[in-house]
């Protein structure tokens, strides 16, 4: 693929806890093209929000970054001082959190939310603030007469729509929003995925999309990722990814995966649960769920390898993977 | 933690060691704790510690009244211008202090919590009333408030609790009423409706354990507040004359001029008593209002 | 066919509060939840209700359990009008109803152990204490947590979400009921976890014959659940008939929107904007006529003039639109 915007490599990240070490992100590694919109998908406690916060550079207190690189735009932002990283934030990096109410501040109108990121951050006069407040309004579809209203006013897609606003005040190289759409239903789901369709259009925006659901990955997503245990074990382009699993996991998620069309038959759940990340398992870490594993695959961790162009995925098993993929749609395969 | 789809999970429950070992790791916490057990086992040893009837008056062995002498191994704090024996009247002042304070508390907080609980559970009327009610509480005046009870119903122990319970329960009924809306707006409540539970069982299953703690927090707040009260009372001349209690004790000084006699073996052990006490009393529920609401702490 | 559920012109107006101006004049507005519904549910019949966030979904199956209590219209259950239960009839009843919710980690009583919750209703209902534990076994068997022991004494925080679910499900089942409310119940849940519990409930819908109402806002999951299909719009029932007719000829503007609005797991499909715009009306005074015709883009003079009423566009489907109501259609 053309150029990096981001690149992260062998990234780890451990949370200190009462029970000891959890490597919640272990040898992640990443590559986001310029423009791209990237889709993170995995299920829950697979790493996925700690990861988004590391790029970020806002991880809580009890978590340590404890090796990797993380380079935007040629910058190596470990080697920076904690300083020049917050320095980063808005200005390069955005975020969008996963409940938009944490980002809105309830106390204050949007408006002087707005002036704060855009003043404050931006070196924007006021008048220039309320200006580009205003566009920012209407490109993410909101009418800007709403910005003297308060967070609690607007109805759950407008919050994140605001919270989308905020993000992209700056101008920012990077978004990152986390689970965006996920709170909301439908139809407000459907008119946010759009007006993030457009504006990735309009604006050339690169942005990490970090999210459970494969349609919305499908429906918004160039390059998709998928994470499992603390580590990304498929990457390449979505359609590439969806039309053709390569990492057993993914077939899986496929699988289970509800759709409007087709035969209502019983759906596939992964059975069990994504391992303790006290104790990682040696070895492919999905090889206690895996219906094709094999003793290898418990000894030793399967190596990232190419299936297509820009599309790896890391199994012992790769090579098999057509095979795989037509006894992946049994359900019978799934059944422990 | 994680909102939107992904379930957040409620804190995890902690054994009652780790509970203690959180709570003892504030270090208001242990010394309340620590005040609070000296006193407790003085007010249990103190009719053996107390050598002397606390209101006996003392002669010398020469047949002279005992009065006014400085400390001595025979007086350890010497004895009032009357020959009383100040030590003795200390650690009998430690009862009436220990049951104002305990009894308030458990008041406190058994009303607090009837009325917060029967508010927030049927809301409505009940609600209105119940709030307009502790909004008129509120709007009196403390002290006077209680010394008008005194001077109505007799200045007894048991009066000076009446009265700080009725003072005092409005605060606490306040917030145990806005937790039990918190409360209400959990689904578990609405599946024991689906389940069949009555009223009551709703009530004293799945509601009360859920407010124990914050009940608790006000009756623990009350206990300085009830014994400051007490010795108030007692040393502006309103309180019980029959019962000795540091604030009787304060009182009896100042009337008899201890103070610009420098008779600080007189005043200053009760008023340090009540300061140890009531301060004790904040520092318990401040470590205990941690352990409850573990977040303010960060 | 037997039904279990008759309801009609069944309605819930939540009073709001009021400005001073209409305080002064004497109004008192209202939200307009549910604002008269009819609905019959035949015995063993599994129906989906879907709409968006705020159509009024949550406060039908509140109604329906007599959580709340309607502001007009009668509702029957098995015969018997739900308005007149109370004591031993409100027992039976509550025996026989019961409710699934959103977020497993919300529903259980975090101070109860596992096998305390799920005896909850054998207490409420008074079985015997003897009979207690072959019940409470069973139903973990329904809901496939045979190992009942090994989280017997857990509490809920100890157990993860698809499994807790599991057990709010076996909570519900342990009194044999013969009606599920079950509101938006995976919605919560990780997809991988999600496909388990839909098998689980087309599993129970098949063996125990029960009557349930499946509450979503996406058809996708009430597909796999329900062969009928209610949608509703602002307080009312727009559409209703099979599942698949629904989705593959819905015939309200509404349930086109809301099926379009899905997004498919594969790359390759309709990007197109919604065929309505904008957000829910307000539903404390809500348009004249069709509530949609405000985002509706084949409003026309009648939608604003005349309710639409819910008629027959198929056997068995019927939607509440002027379009496709009999008189348009032999005028088009
Ligand atoms: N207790 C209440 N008091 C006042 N208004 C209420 C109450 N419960 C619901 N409403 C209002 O009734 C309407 C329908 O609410 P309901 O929760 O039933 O919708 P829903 O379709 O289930 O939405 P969601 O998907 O968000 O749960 C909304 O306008 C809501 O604000
Ligand atoms: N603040 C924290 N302290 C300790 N462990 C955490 C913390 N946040 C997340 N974890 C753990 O890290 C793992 C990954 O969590 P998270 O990044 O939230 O994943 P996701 O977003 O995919 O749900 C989980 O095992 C989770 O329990
Ligand atoms: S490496 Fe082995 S266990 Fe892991 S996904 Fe591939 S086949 Fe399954
Ligand atoms: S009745 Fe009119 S406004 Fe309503 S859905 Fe039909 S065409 Fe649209
Ligand atoms: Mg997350
Ligand atoms: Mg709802």
């Amino acid at each position: 693929m053309t150029t990096a915007l981001l690149s992260v490599s062998d990234l780890a990240v451990t949370y200190r806890t009462q029970a000891g070490l959890v490597a919640a992100v272990d040898g992640v590694n990443l590559e986001v093209p310029a423009g791209a919109m990237l889709g993170l998908v995995g299920e829950s406690g697979c790493g996925k929000t700690t990861l988004a916060r590391a790029l970020m550079g806002v991880l809580p207190g009890n978590a340590r970054v404890s090796r990797g690189r993380i380079v935007l735009d040629g910058t190596d932002l470990q080697a920076l001082s904690a300083a020049k990283r917050r320095a980063l934030l808005w200005r390069d990096i955005s975020f969008v959190p996963q409940s938009s109410m944490n980002s809105l501040d309830p106390v204050y109108r949007m408006r002087t939310q707005m002036r704060e990121v855009l003043c404050g951050r931006g070196d924007l006069s006021r008048g220039a603030a309320d200006t580009r407040a205003a566009d920012l309004f209407q490109a993410v579809g909101l009418n800007p007469v709403r910005l003297n209203d308060f967070p609690h006013q607007f109805s759950g897609g407008m919050r994140q729509r605001a919270a989308i606003a905020l993000a992209l005040a700056l101008h920012p190289k990077l978004v990152i929003a986390d689970e965006p759409v996920t709170a909301l239903d439908v139809i407000v789901q459907r008119q946010v995925l759009d007006m993030l369709r457009r504006l990735g259009e309009d604006m050339n925006l690169t942005a990490i999309f970090v999210t459970h659901d494969i349609a919305v990955v499908a429906y918004l997503c160039t390059v998709t990722a998928v994470m499992y245990a603390g580590r990304i074990v498929e990457y390449g382009p979505t359609a590439d990814v969806l039309a053709r699993p390569a990492h057993p996991y993914t077939m899986g998620l496929m699988n289970a995966f509800p759709d409007l069309e087709g035969p209502t038959q019983d759906l596939a759940p992964i059975e069990g649960s994504p391992p303790d990340l006290h104790t990682p398992p040696t070895g492919c870490r999905f090889a206690a769920r895996c219906p094709f594993v094999q003793p290898v695959c418990t000894t030793t961790y399967p190596a990232p390898t190419d299936v297509a162009p820009d599309h790896w995925a890391a199994c012992h098993r790769v090579g098999e993977a057509e095979t795989l993929r037509a006894q992946a749609t049994e359900a019978a395969t799934w059944q422990s | 933690m994680d909102g939107g789809s992904t379930i957040v999970l409620p804190a995890k429950r902690r054994g009652l060691r780790t509970a203690l070992r959180r709570y003892f790791a504030d270090p208001y916490a242990v010394v309340g704790c620590v005040i609070y057990v000296v006193f407790i086992v003085l007010g249990i040893l103190a009719g053996w510690l107390a050598q002397y009837d606390p209101t006996e008056i003392l002669f010398t062995d020469d047949g002279q009244l005992a009065a006014s002498l400085p400390p001595s191994a025979a007086h350890w704090l010497g004895t009032t211008n009357l020959g009383r024996d100040i030590f003795s009247q200390l650690v009998m002042g430690i009862r009436p202090s220990l049951f104002v304070g305990i009894t308030a508390a458990v008041g406190v907080s058994a009303l607090g919590t009837a009325v917060g609980v029967l508010a927030g559970y049927f809301g409505g009327v009940v609600d209105t009333l119940l709030m307009r009610l502790t909004d008129v509480v509120l709007g009196l005046p403390f002290l006077p408030f209680v010394i008008v009870l005194a001077a109505l119903l007799g200045p007894s122990l048991q009066n000076v609790v009446f009265s700080v319970v009725i003072l005092l329960w409005p605060n606490a009924a306040r917030i145990i009423r806005a937790q039990l809306l918190t409360l209400m707006q959990r689904q578990f409540i609405e599946a024991a409706r689906v389940t069949g539970a009555s009223h009551s069982r709703i009530i004293l299953v799945h509601i009360l354990p859920n407010i124990l703690p914050l009940s608790l927090l006000y009756g623990s707040i009350s206990v300085g507040w009830a014994i400051l009260t007490q010795a108030s009372v007692s040393f502006l001349g309103f309180g019980d004359q029959d019962t000795i209690s540091w604030g009787f004790m304060l009182q009896d000084a100042y009337a008899s001029q201890a103070l610009s006699q420098a008779q600080y073996n007189w005043f200053v052990p009760p008023g340090l008593c009540i300061v140890f006490v009531v301060a004790a009393g904040f520092f318990l529920s401040r470590g205990y209002e941690n352990l409850i609401f573990p977040k303010l702490k960060q | 066919m037997a039904e279990l559920i008759a309801a009609a012109n069944l309605t819930k107006h939540y009073p709001t509060s009021r400005t001073t101006r209409q305080m002064l004049r004497g109004e008192r507005p209202v939200v307009r939840a549910v604002d008269g519904i009819d609905l019959v549910i035949q015995r063993g019949e599994s129906v989906g209700l879907v709409g968006e966030s705020g159509s009024g979904k949550t406060t039908v199956g509140r109604l329906l359990l007599k959580l709340t209590e309607a502001s007009g219209g009668t509702l029957n259950f098995d015969g018997a009008a739900v308005s007149g239960l109370s004591g031993d009839s409100l027992r039976r009843f509550r025996q026989q109803a019961q409710l699934v919710f959103q977020n497993p980690f919300d529903s259980v009583n975090p101070r109860f152990t596992i096998r305390r919750a799920v005896a909850e209703p054998l207490i409420n209902t008074g079985v015997p204490r003897a009979e207690r534990d072959g019940r409470i076994a069973e139903a973990m068997r329904l809901v496939h947590l045979g190992d009942f022991h090994r989280y017997a004494d857990k509490h809920p925080s100890e157990l993860s979400g698809g499994q807790l679910q599991r057990v709010v499900l076996a909570r519900a089942l342990v009194g044999r009921p013969s009606f599920l409310v079950a509101d938006e119940p995976v919605s919560m849940l990780d997809v991988s976890v999600r496909a388990g519990i839909l098998n689980l409930m087309r599993e129970l819908r098949d063996r125990l014959g029960l009557t349930a109402l499946y509450i979503s806002h996406d058809l996708t999951l009430v597909r796999y659940v329900c062969e009928r299909t209610l949608v509703m719009y602002l307080g009312r029932i727009v559409e209703d008939g099979p599942t698949s007719e629904v989705i593959s000829r819905p015939a309200h503007p509404y349930t086109q929107a809301l099926i379009k609005a899905v997004p498919r797991p594969r790359t390759d499909q309709s990007r197109e904007d919604l065929p309505i715009s904008g957000g829910l009306a307000n539903a404390v005074s809500p348009p004249s006529g069709c509530r949609l015709r405000d985002r509706c883009p084949y409003a026309f003079a009648r939608c604003a003039q005349e309710v639409p009423a819910l008629l027959e566009v198929a056997p068995g489907h019927r939607a509440a639109c002027h379009l496709t109501s009999p008189a348009n259609a032999a005028a088009a």
